[in-house]
């Protein structure tokens, strides 16, 4: 019966109390400030993990998106949906991109079902053709937060044991139906070491934080658009693997890619092995990666190979989730008012205005906040070292 | 400045020979107090300097500090400490709370204190603390115990141990009695119980191992401990208090933990309620006394004679009056009962009899009535003078009379004389007190004008007359709960001089409360409760608006609080007329509070399972009700509360208008002052349910815009005050749903103890820094 009336006052329940977030800063020490908290959460993650932990690098992880009525809630923009879909697409692309050889699969709920949009797969093209698709679905009734899981356990309970299993929840609902009581799940859960990690759209849910606090994920809730993209990035990095799980030996092959040219009159277009499970039209390609045990032909990396099961990755993949191994060491944090020397950040050239500079223990520069988080972040090496390394 | 110093020094150089130890030792104000915690709230810091200051003077004091800021561990830290430093300043605590397991609660806080003296000291401790409850609470009889309701353990304890049964034991010992009771009588005395904490558990534990009736252990072994912990009618209710607290120690400190209702526990204890229903049973029970006396005549006449020459001595208490006998006592005040022997006309058993034969008569015709009667107690004393001839010395004995005649009758089974025992109570009460008491006897209740239900109440409108010789007797009482604002009302009601008023704040680290005042629906009405338009269709409906939005984003539980139950159903039926609850439901189940006991703890426990497992839940509730006063909603049970309407007391009630008017003539409060304070401390409580620890966090929504008003707003505490800024008054129901998505955003953030160092949390050094010290001074607000 609301449904009109919504959408008629967009512009009316749609402004921002920005002075609220200002008035925080201002106030007396006593008074909290989440913001403040926040960027010291946000310090802290960059700092840690810098011990020798063992981490889980081959990771299987399902997505649960929820897809109920309250996706289209219009507090992120246009609305939770598109946006949580669109941030995603990033999130797969730069998971493959940190963690080469694992598998993502993508799970939607709502009208108290749970339905696999992608299964398990290592290759980012399908889920982002799921995604993409994804946007024009309809969201409507409650999701069922047993269902999803029940149907993300149902595949990685087969998993090896050397692997990390792991859901992210992405949940808009404050509500969930459930057809059984979950705590049973979440023990299941447990015992089959499975992490379960969830983002919240809206508020703190109690059984979001009960499961998560049982399972070993984390729990966070969104601020804005910015801060959920920023809590999706957290579930790029490969988690610490438990000390249970199991080592062992894993076969890859790495596949050369073999160029036949057009000149060459032996060479036949042939199928790829990867149209097998693709809808899309099987073309005939001329070169590709073959496997170097049953000599399937693949035209794309990584792939897990259909006809012998092994795992078919490039070298260059495999080093790129070296720097999980080998981070960049923390910069030292000093208060500006400490900092002696030239007031401006080394990489972005601007003035150094926050609170505290970063130096480089290393060689020695400063940094801005912003900076120190995108060198930690993104970049993974100093720029300032690089530099010095050219030159020496 | 210099001596306080060097005592911290000195303290500092102990801290660090001891620097293993964790938790706190204090300096309040010169006084060493041991903290059995790692760390402390700086307003419990600013408490305890309260406190020691009212103990120093010797006086009241009147304390608020919001609940989940460790109120009680406050209190008894300090006080205990009191106590071994200046043992003959102090001798014993008396800490009075509400319910059983409030009284439990106290108990572990104070193990907890004990367990890091003994550790800290390694002395030996003497210390006795003790809980006390009823026998229902307390039994181990096998028999007795399984009873359900308290007054049937009573009646039976008493059949098993009166002195008479126990003589006729004696003779025939066939005859039942309680071995446990019998087996304390005989050694249980003479070996004192030793030092420690006990519980109800623990005193039963200690029964049983013993064989002794851990009910009368108890009551004995209070005379003796250094605390006690029990009901506030053991102190307040003359008729128990008598029996119970009469001889404790005036160098005793009184503590009233969660008061803020505490004047009409009071009233309640002084007050009366007469029905046809009393009158009928209490008819029944003369005739039984009748009988009993006319078969004791013929069989054991002089048992009669010597109780009439007895009586005629004046020796009221010509038995050795043993604990057990002592079932029934007076309800008025220890210095009202006259110390003279009962007069002549009611001497004799049949006299007797024949009295309250003629009293019932009177009572029963002027329960005949087709109109309001109110009139003061001398009026109504005349009245029964020219009517029955009836004379006020012989009421005045009533209940003294009628304890005595049961106790020479024999009967065992006291429980089914309660009717009786109310209207001799009455009777005592009406011709003792001539001011604060009012008598209003109404023909039918105001809601069902047809159906006739007379009713007397016998009211008393001064809460000060029972609590008087409390603050008489003890040289401190403090009177403390997290919502007693606005603080100059309690010494006025109460009627007593306080040396200490002041409330503190909770310090906190993030703002963990928001509240929000709700005046306006989206098209712009007002919500308000007001009589004129809570029959409003808009006002309906834009509440169910507000419930709707806030189901949609608020997660797990809700609690909402209306202002009375026919208010409640009149709006839920409509609610469900509109479709609203279909709405709601889709986002949360729905429960419902009702009048009945048992239905209420089923839906509460449904609602906290629906609240665990995510699928979230709304109770409604009702303000004053059982949910309002005495349920805690942590967390994810109470994640909002919606306030609709502001709680008025039904003002049309008699009894009430009559208490209004004492109020203005006795202590200058006017009428609304009362009433919108009484409206506010049920607000206040009902919304604070939320709140019960600085890591908790809640939405407060205050659905009236009448709570915007500055009389209204200013009656909150000030821990809810503070966070009320200008801009969250008088919002629409769209801005409420912004704020509260935003507030519960940023309260879902991460939140870790290490950010509430420093600032909620202090440990010794912060809290030793000079700037801490003085932040501390501007805690506590003085009224």
């Amino acid at each position: 019966m609301d449904e009109e009336p919504e959408r008629a006052k967009r512009w009316e329940g749609g402004y921002e109390r920005t002075w609220e977030v200002l008035k925080e800063d201002e106030s007396g020490s006593l008074k909290a400030s989440v913001e403040d908290i926040l960027f010291q959460a946000k310090r802290k993650r960059v700092s840690e993990g810098h011990g020798q932990v063992r981490l889980g690098m081959m990771r299987h992880l399902f997505v649960i998106i929820d897809s109920s009525r309250s996706m289209e809630d219009q507090d992120l923009r246009p609305n939770r949906l598109t946006s949580t879909l669109k941030l995603m697409e990033f999130f797969v692309e730069e998971y493959f991109d940190q963690n080469p050889i694992s598998q993502i699969g993508i799970i939607t709920t709502k009208n108290k079902r749970a339905e696999k949009l992608t299964d398990l797969a290592g290759n980012p093209k399908k889920h982002l053709a799921a995604l993409k698709k994804a946007v024009d679905s309809t969201c409507v009734g409650e999701p069922s937060l047993y269902n999803s899981l029940n149907v993300a356990m149902q595949t990685l309970k087969h998993m090896p044991a050397h692997t990390s299993k792991e859901i992210l929840v992405i949940f808009s609902s404050l509500t969930t139906c459930d057809p059984a009581n979950i705590y049973e799940l979440i023990k299941t859960l447990n015992a089959l070491k499975i992490r379960v990690s969830v983002i919240g759209l809206s508020a703190e849910v109690r059984v979001c934080t009960i499961l998560t606090r049982e399972t070993g994920g984390s729990y966070n809730v969104i601020l804005d658009e910015s801060h959920f993209k920023e809590l999706l990035m957290l579930h790029v990095k490969p988690p610490p693997a438990s000390s249970s799980s199991e080592c062992s030996l894993i076969r890859m092959g790495f596949p050369q890619h073999v160029i036949a040219s057009m000149s060459d009159q032996d060479a036949k277009p042939s199928f790829s092995m990867s149209h097998l499970d693709s809808t899309g039209e099987p073309g005939l390609t001329l070169g590709g990666y073959y496997c170097p045990q049953c000599r399937a032909k693949y035209t794309e990396l990584p792939v897990e190979c259909k006809v012998c099961g092994l795992t078919l990755v490039s070298a260059p993949h495999l080093a790129r989730s070296f720097h999980h191994l080998f981070p960049l060491e923390a910069f030292q944090e000093t208060p500006l008012e400490e900092y002696e020397g030239e007031r401006f950040c080394e990489a972005c050239q601007g003035e150094l205005k926050d609170k505290s500079v970063f130096t480089c223990l290393a060689c020695k520069k400063v940094f801005c906040v912003e900076c120190d988080l995108f060198i930690h972040d993104t970049l993974h090496c100093c720029p300032g070292c690089m530099q010095t390394d050219r030159t020496s | 400045m210099i001596p306080k110093l060097c005592y911290f020094l000195k303290l500092l150089v102990f801290i660090i020979l001891n620097n293993l130890i964790l938790k706190l030792k204090l300096n309040i104000d010169g006084l060493l107090v041991y903290f059995p915690y790692d760390y402390i709230y700086p307003e419990q810091y600013s408490y305890m300097l309260e406190l020691k200051r009212t103990l120093d003077a010797k006086g009241h004091g009147v304390l608020e500090m919001p609940s989940g800021t460790g109120k009680t561990i406050s209190l008894l830290s300090l006080i205990v400490a009191y106590q071994k430093a200046y043992p003959l300043e102090v001798t014993k605590l008396v800490y009075c709370s509400r319910t059983v397991p409030e009284i439990e609660k106290v108990v572990e806080e104070l193990r907890k204190l004990m367990d890091y003296y003994t550790k800290q000291t390694e002395a030996k401790n003497d210390f006795l603390a003790l809980a006390l409850s009823s026998r229902k609470n307390l039994c181990i009889h096998p028999e007795v115990s399984a009873l359900r309701f308290g007054k049937e353990v009573d009646g039976k304890c008493h059949s098993l141990t009166a002195s008479y049964i126990r003589a006729q034991h004696h003779s025939n010992p066939s005859q039942p009695v309680c071995q446990f009771y019998e087996e304390f009588d005989a050694v249980g005395r003479q070996v004192p119980i030793p030092p420690g904490i006990y519980n109800l558990d623990d005193l039963k534990d200690f029964g049983r191992r013993k064989g002794w009736c851990p009910y009368f252990l108890a009551r004995y072994a209070i005379l003796h401990a250094n605390i006690v912990v029990y009901s506030y009618h053991y102190l307040l209710d003359p008729k128990i208090a008598d029996l119970v607290s009469k001889e404790l120690a005036k160098k005793s400190v009184v503590v009233f933990d969660e008061a803020h209702n505490i004047d009409n526990v009071c009233i309640d204890s002084m007050s009366v309620n007469i029905t046809r229903r009393t009158l009928d049973r209490c008819q029944t029970n003369v005739e039984t006394l009748q009988n009993t006396i006319s078969r004791i005549k013929e069989t054991d006449a002089a048992k009669l004679r010597e109780e009439y020459s007895r009586l005629v001595e004046g020796l009221k208490e010509a038995n050795v009056a043993r604990e057990t006998d002592m079932y029934l006592s007076n309800p008025v005040l220890p210095d009202e009962i006259l110390q003279e022997a009962v007069p002549g006309s009611i001497r004799t058993a049949e006299h007797f009899v024949g009295f309250m034969k003629r009293f019932l008569e009177y009572l029963k015709a002027r329960l005949r009535i087709h109109h309001v009667v109110q009139e003061s107690a001398p009026q109504f004393l005349k009245d029964i003078y020219e009517k029955v001839c009836i004379d006020r010395k012989p009421l005045r004995f009533c209940a003294e009379r009628l304890r005595s005649l049961l106790r020479t009758l024999e009967i065992a089974d006291i429980a089914d004389f309660s009717a009786i025992t109310l209207i001799s109570h009455f009777a005592t009460l009406v011709s003792t007190y001539s001011k604060g008491f009012t008598i209003i006897i109404e023909p039918f209740e105001d809601r069902t004008p047809t159906i006739a239900n007379p009713v007397l109440h016998f009211s008393c409108m001064d809460p000060s007359i029972a609590i008087k010789p409390v603050f008489g007797r003890f040289q401190s009482v403090i009177i403390t709960s997290g919502t007693l604002s606005p603080l100059d009302i309690y010494p006025r009601i109460l009627d007593f001089r306080p040396v200490t008023v002041a409330s503190f704040t909770m310090t906190l680290a993030r703002t963990c409360l928001c509240p929000l005042i709700v005046g306006r629906g989206n098209d712009q009405v007002a919500m308000t409760s007001k009589f004129e338009t809570r029959e409003d269709f808009a006002v309906i409906r834009n509440y169910g608006n507000l419930l709707l939005e806030m189901s949609a984003i608020v997660p797990d539980g809700i609690v909402a609080f209306f202002t009375s139950y026919i208010y409640m159903e009149n709006i839920v039926a409509s609610w469900y007329e509109q479709g609203i609850l279909e709405n709601i439901q889709r986002n949360k189940l729905i429960f419902i509070e009702t009048q009945d006991a048992a239905e209420t703890s089923m839906a509460l426990e449904k609602y906290q399972e629906a609240c665990e497992n995510g699928r979230g839940a709304i109770l409604l509730s009702v303000a004053r009700g059982k949910v309002s006063e005495g349920i805690d909603f942590v967390h994810h049970y109470g994640r909002a509360v919606i306030m609709f309407g502001v709680p008025y007391v039904y003002t049309q009630s008699r009894i009430l208008k009559a208490r209004l008017e004492y109020l203005r003539d006795q202590f200058q409060i006017r009428e609304n002052d009362f009433l919108t304070f009484d409206a506010m401390r049920h607000a206040a409580q009902c919304v604070g349910r939320a709140i019960r620890g600085k890591t908790d966090y809640g939405l407060m929504i205050f659905a009236d815009k009448r709570y915007a008003r500055a009389d209204k707003r200013g009656k909150l505490p000030r821990w809810i005050q503070e966070h009320l800024t200008d801009g969250s008054l008088n919002l629409t129901i769209d801005e409420t749903v912004q704020l509260g998505k935003h507030f519960l955003r940023q309260m879902a953030q991460p939140f870790r103890q290490e950010d509430q160092l420093g600032l909620s949390l202090l440990t010794l050094e912060q809290l030793q820094s000079e700037d801490m010290l003085q932040k501390i001074a501007q805690i506590a607000q003085q009224a």
